[in-house]
């Protein structure tokens, strides 16, 4: 640690303190709400570390048997989709973004806290439903990735793939949830002064891996949809008999699975670039072209999926894109490593545990990026694929890349957390010994790949000599195991008896330093007024970065972050509903896994009720700010209008997926009626009312805005109306359908219609109880002028509801005669 | 629920009832046409494109004045029309790969 300044006592109390136990389950503060994601996520992640070291165990030696294959087979899945949902992508987003999202951009709290909450309970729900199978109907066994058509029921009949769909489409809506909330808060609630280019870079990386959520996630969630209709209403999405392909859900899956891949590294990106040149006491290098290149990496990574699908013949000139594509992606990734290596390059370098993991993750990512490369080029792909060389890179570039990132940010941040400091001596042992197991464990899969060891193999032939490599490897997953044991054991010492952390124990350079360690549930007694890049090493040093003459260092004033506040703040209250909500969300799926209709009405009543009820609690729709002093950075826009926008441009790409299903199905379908079963007429009707509809809602928002009331409750009520017309002729189009032979199960032109007229259906339903809650507060005289926003983002979804059905009825019902792909 | 004052941000207001009508008129014509075209047997060989520009026509009209698009400013814009593209990528590429996949692979029978 560097020269500290004189310690200063602080008059506040942390958000650690105050209400008992019961308190954390109503929290909506995002450092708590932090907190439960990190501890939730180390316990899977000992869980997961287990399931590894169990199939390294099995591999240890040929023939072996020390594990069944069924076994083996759920413990490779669990391991797989416990890391990466349960424990990388928590601790990056979850933990470390929500922790300090709101610290670095000078806020005092992300956009939407109840939200927020709701994400971790979530998030929580569907880690346990995942591993609900231990208890009943066995662990998913099918991959972490799911291959159809190996999921679909009659392969896989136990309930192990209903806990996995169920849990990962909760999980889904979880990160989507938050990826929506981090995106409006770095958007609207920056310190003042904070502009784009002053943010620090973790924020820019967290920026643009929301984004990466909100596009990639729902092709995943749809890819599940199909496969949870599959396994419960005998539908034939993956089915190639039925005229179905199972690529459709390797092409859903890696459309959202690689853009994960980045989900996963774009942070562990943030944390070293914040990290380095903290140790390093220099700015961080090539500022401007480190975020360009991070934006360059999420926009290059939603177009290289097909690189993991090189095996399933695309063709010459789809391998040919995405060979490029893939090869592009480096060009970002190496302007990154390159700037690290500047940062450090000459710097005064403080070699600290994180300052250890950050170099280390630099060097084993940058190995994990190099055999990412060889992926690209077709023909090698194709030698490599399933083999233990892709085993081999996905582990450098997540384990090398992302653990060893999460790792340094844990030593970096965690005084900041807990306001106690990590061991050194133990960080290193733990550093040490995680780079020997890591390499023992994961570099010999190169060899072992290269020589044909298949991947998720449960046993090989003493006669293929893999035997010494797989032993070299068990025991290097051991030694991991033991360097994961000192970092538990690091974490409860200093719990226990950890040296109390000052402030700024780094000589930090962004915001989160200036405030106490643990910072006060407001986080900033004064909201910060930003000056430039590195906003706190300013605020400390000024902008030439002269040392010694800082105010604060120098103890000629005192950081008014450490003093009370001049006057209370208001926080937003506490709320049991976000875990109410996700109880109700858990007891659905239970319900529908074991079959129990009662137990699905129970919790959609409390999903239901927690909704209104969140509505109610709403503070006089003021969480947007809950300072006066800290004005909106979004241009004067509104976060909840970003918020409803970042949502609807989410749904996008969710009806994109819907849409493509549908066109490529529709001239695959074998037997039974297809496209000119459609009702032109009835449609047209259809189409007339909605888009009539959204004149009404726009009348309804001109009128509330003027502030007249009476037309305010005629246009929303005509509305309304409409859109109950449309609902009741979509009930009577899918009623003449079934009458006509075609139902659900008939054929893929029926499920995949069903599927996506249906779910814009259920948008329109929800939509017009949206409506009927403000009709009500119209009638009740709680609407007005004054509440216009309100009018309007239902307006917004309903508009966009209405475009969507524009879609529809062109793709679906006007391109009835026009054949599929 | 208590009454608060709205800040109204928008740095063009939106506009009123007249225009709300006007394009309510258009989006009924477009929707017209649509109809028509699906109909007339003759224009089958150019239905496609001549549907795709007059949905993509309504489409635009809805976001720009209904959804205010044109009003709020290039900030929401960008919210919207960035995952827009994604979608419209993942459309036209889906489309195209399994359009290869039906030309490559024996018809199921």
């Amino acid at each position: 640690m560097s020269a500290q300044p004189k310690p200063i006592p602080i008059h506040q109390p942390s958000y650690l303190e105050g209400g008992g136990p019961l308190s954390w389950l109503t929290t909506i503060d995002h450092k708590r709400v932090a907190v439960m994601y990190g501890v939730s996520a180390l316990v899977f992640m000992a869980m997961g570390g287990l399931e590894a070291m169990a199939i390294r165990v099995q591999l240890w030696s040929p023939d072996n048997h020390a594990l069944s294959a069924a076994t083996y087979n759920a413990f490779f899945t669990m391991h797989g989709t416990t890391m990466i949902f349960l424990v990388v992508m928590p601790l990056l987003l979850g933990f470390l973004g929500n922790f300090l999202i709101p610290l670095q951009i000078g806020a005092r709290d992300v956009a939407f806290p109840r939200l927020n909450a709701a994400s971790f309970w979530l998030a929580l729900v569907a880690g346990v439903l995942l591993h609900m199978g231990a208890i009943r109907g066995g662990l998913p066994d099918a991959g972490w990735f799911g291959y159809a058509n190996l999921t679909e029921r009659y392969y896989s009949p136990g309930l192990g793939l209903d806990w996995w769909v169920v849990g990962l489409l909760v999980s889904g809506t979880s990160t989507v949830l938050t990826g929506l909330n981090f995106l409006t808060t770095i958007i609207a609630m920056r310190a003042p002064g904070m502009t784009y280019m002053r943010m620090p870079m973790f924020i820019w990386a967290m920026m643009v891996t929301s984004v990466l959520i909100l596009i990639a996630f729902p092709a995943l969630t749809i890819g599940l949809i199909f496969l949870l209709f599959d396994r419960f209403f005998d539908t034939h999405f993956y089915v190639a008999s039925a005229g179905a392909t199972p690529i459709l859900w390797q092409h859903l899956f890696w459309l959202f699975g690689h853009p994960e891949v980045y989900i996963m590294a774009l942070p562990a990106f943030g944390i070293i670039s914040e990290v380095l040149p903290t140790h390093a006491r220099k700015p961080l290098f090539g500022y401007p072209m480190m975020a360009y290149s991070m934006v360059l990496i999420a926009f290059l990574s939603y177009g290289v999926w097909g690189h993991h699908m090189f095996a399933t013949g695309m063709g010459p000139v789809a391998d040919s894109a995405f060979a490029i594509t893939s090869m592009l992606i480096a060009i970002p990734t190496g302007i990154k490593i390159f700037s690290w290596i500047a940062t450090v390059w000459g710097g005064s370098l403080r070699m600290t545990t994180a300052f250890y993991f950050a170099l280390g993750m630099l060097l084993e990512f940058t190995l994990g990026g190099l055999s990412g490369i060889m992926h690209a080029a077709a023909p090698v792909d194709l030698q490599q694929t399933d083999s233990y060389f892709v085993v081999a890179h996905f582990h450098y570039v997540l384990f090398g890349g992302s653990m060893f990132a999460i790792l340094s940010g844990f030593y970096y941040w965690w005084p900041k957390i807990t306001g106690r400091m990590l061991g050194e001596t133990l960080g290193k042992w733990q550093f040490w010994l995680t780079v020997i197991g890591f390499n023992a464990t994961f570099f010999p899969m190169h060899f072992l790949g290269m020589w044909g060891m298949p991947r998720r193999t449960y046993t090989y032939g003493a006669d293929m000599g893999w035997t010494h490599l797989n032993q070299l490897e068990t025991v290097g997953a051991f030694v991991l195991g033991i360097a994961f044991l000192l970092f538990y054991i690091n974490i409860f010492k200093s719990l226990a008896s950890g040296e109390l952390a000052p402030a700024d124990p780094w000589d930090g350079r962004s915001l989160e330093w200036s405030t106490a360690s643990p910072p006060p549930a407001y986080n900033f007694a004064v909201i910060p007024q930003i000056r430039g890049r590195d906003a706190w090493w300013i605020l400390k040093y000024g902008r030439a970065g002269s040392r010694g003459v800082a105010a604060y260092m120098s103890g000629k004033a005192a950081n008014p972050q450490l003093e009370p506040p001049a006057a209370p703040i208001h926080m937003p209250a506490p709320s049991i509903f976000p875990l109410v909500l996700s109880l109700g969300v858990g007891t659905m799926g239970l319900g529908l896994i074991i079959d129990w209709y009662r137990i699905i009405l129970i919790g959609a009543a409390a999903v239901v009720l927690s909704v209104i009820g969140m509505g109610f609690e709403y503070p006089d729709f003021g969480e947007q700010s809950h300072d006066p002093e800290h004005a909106p950075s979004s241009g004067g826009v509104d976060l909840r209008k970003i918020g409803v926008w970042s949502f609807i441009g989410s749904e996008c790409v969710f009806f994109a997926s819907l849409i493509s299903t549908f066109i490529v199905y529709k001239s695959r379908s074998i037997g039974g009626p297809g496209p000119e079963i459609l009702n032109i007429p009835l449609t047209s009707f259809s189409t007339f009312i909605l888009l009539m509809s959204s004149l009404l809602m726009v009348l309804a928002l001109a009128a509330t805005q003027r502030g007249d009331r009476l037309w305010e409750r005629i246009w929303l009520a005509g509305t309304v109306l409409f859109g109950l017309i449309f609902l009741g002729g979509q009930v009577y189009e899918f009623t003449s359908f079934y009458n006509e032979g075609m139902g659900l199960t008939t054929n893929l032109f029926s499920q995949s219609f069903f599927v996506l007229v249906g779910f814009h259906g259920a948008h329109v339903a929800i939509g017009v109880l949206w409506l009927v809650v403000l009709l009500v507060a119209a009638m009740m005289g709680e609407l007005g002028k004054s509440r216009a926003l309100s009018v309007e983002l239902a307006g917004l979804y309903w508009h966009f509801v209405d475009v969507v059905w524009i879609i529809i009825f062109t793709l679906v019902y006007l391109m009835q005669t026009v054949s599929g792909a | 629920m208590s009454d608060v004052t709205e800040t109204h941000e928008d740095t063009i207001p939106h506009p009123g009832a007249a225009t709300y009508l006007i394009i309510a008129a258009f989006l009924i014509v477009l929707t017209v046409m649509e109809i028509t075209v699906f109909y007339v047997h003759p224009l089958r060989p150019v239905l496609v494109p001549v549907l795709l520009v007059l949905a993509a026509a309504k489409f635009a009209l809805v976001a720009m004045f209904y959804m205010h698009l044109k009003y709020d400013g290039w900030l929401l814009t960008g919210v919207f029309v960035f995952p827009l593209l994604a979608a419209s990528v993942v459309i036209a590429a889906l489309l195209m790969l399994f359009a290869y996949l039906s030309h490559h692979l024996a018809p199921i029978t």
